[in-house]
């Protein structure tokens, strides 16, 4: 899977937030809002051209301490809930 | 580490120069945000309703202008009356008929469209002309049809 194109994680009022780079409109009122260990795997992902859960699991465990089995759950929901809200393809 | 639906508060002094960011720096023609406050009743009421606002420009009378009325304080009303500079505003909803002033150069935004009920409509529509031209004419009577409103709203 990969970042669909145009999408930018930005700090807007102290929060991660996903823009739309493409829109005219910044909608303030419908706000995609990333908490930090989310923020931090987007980073990570946003320039590969494709990436797998499993290399989400690899960057958390790399930068928080938790168990494989956790971190795997914990990108599985990430993974599904980007995918719902039409962030990756 | 469950994405949910929240409703995130943001300061006002903090909202603005994200718009202001939004218009310069990253390009966006509008901008949406939820209305707060009561001040615009009847037509725009708290949380519900949402404005699209667009960059400053030269307001005319009647237009509705987000703009800066004193220290770290804003306010998004209608332009009532504009003298060498100095422009009037007042809120569709105030009982008591307070106005406040402002310069060009407090403008943060001109609002372009409001969203109502689910339901956007322009400031150039047929409907919001005909509501400002009606609540200008009712404008004696605001006190009275507002302190109805309020209790139906209830």
């Amino acid at each position: 899977m990969k970042i669909k194109k145009g999408l930018q994680l930005q700090n807007v009022c102290g929060e991660h937030i996903v823009i739309p780079a493409g829109e005219e409109n910044m909608d303030f009122s419908h706000i995609i809002s990333l908490n930090p260990t989310a923020a931090y795997l987007w980073e990570n992902v946003a320039e590969k051209e494709d990436f797998t859960v499993e290399d989400m699991v690899q960057l958390l465990l790399a930068e928080y301490e938790v168990e494989e089995d956790i971190a795997s759950e914990d990108c599985n929901l990430i993974a599904e809930r980007w995918k719902e809200m039409g962030l990756i393809e | 580490m469950k994405e949910e639906n929240r409703l995130i508060q943001i300061e006002n002094q903090v909202l603005i120069s994200e718009i202001t960011r939004m218009f310069n720096v990253m390009g966006k023609k509008s901008v949406t945000i939820v209305a707060r406050g009561y001040s615009m009743r009847p037509f725009i009421e708290d949380r519900r309703d949402k404005v699209i606002l667009t960059p400053p420009r030269t307001p005319m009378i009647g237009d509705v202008v987000l703009a800066k009325i004193g220290e770290s304080r804003y306010a998004l009303h209608r332009v009532i009356k504009e003298e060498n500079g100095i422009y009037t505003m007042q809120g569709d909803g105030n009982p008591t008929y307070m106005t406040e002033t402002f310069r060009m150069e407090d403008i943060i935004a001109v609002a372009d469209s409001f969203i109502r009920k689910g339901k956007r409509i322009e400031t150039t529509s047929r409907t919001w002309r005909a509501y400002s031209f009606m609540w200008r004419m009712l404008k004696p009577f605001r006190r009275i049809i507002l302190g109805i409103y309020r209790r139906v709203k209830k």
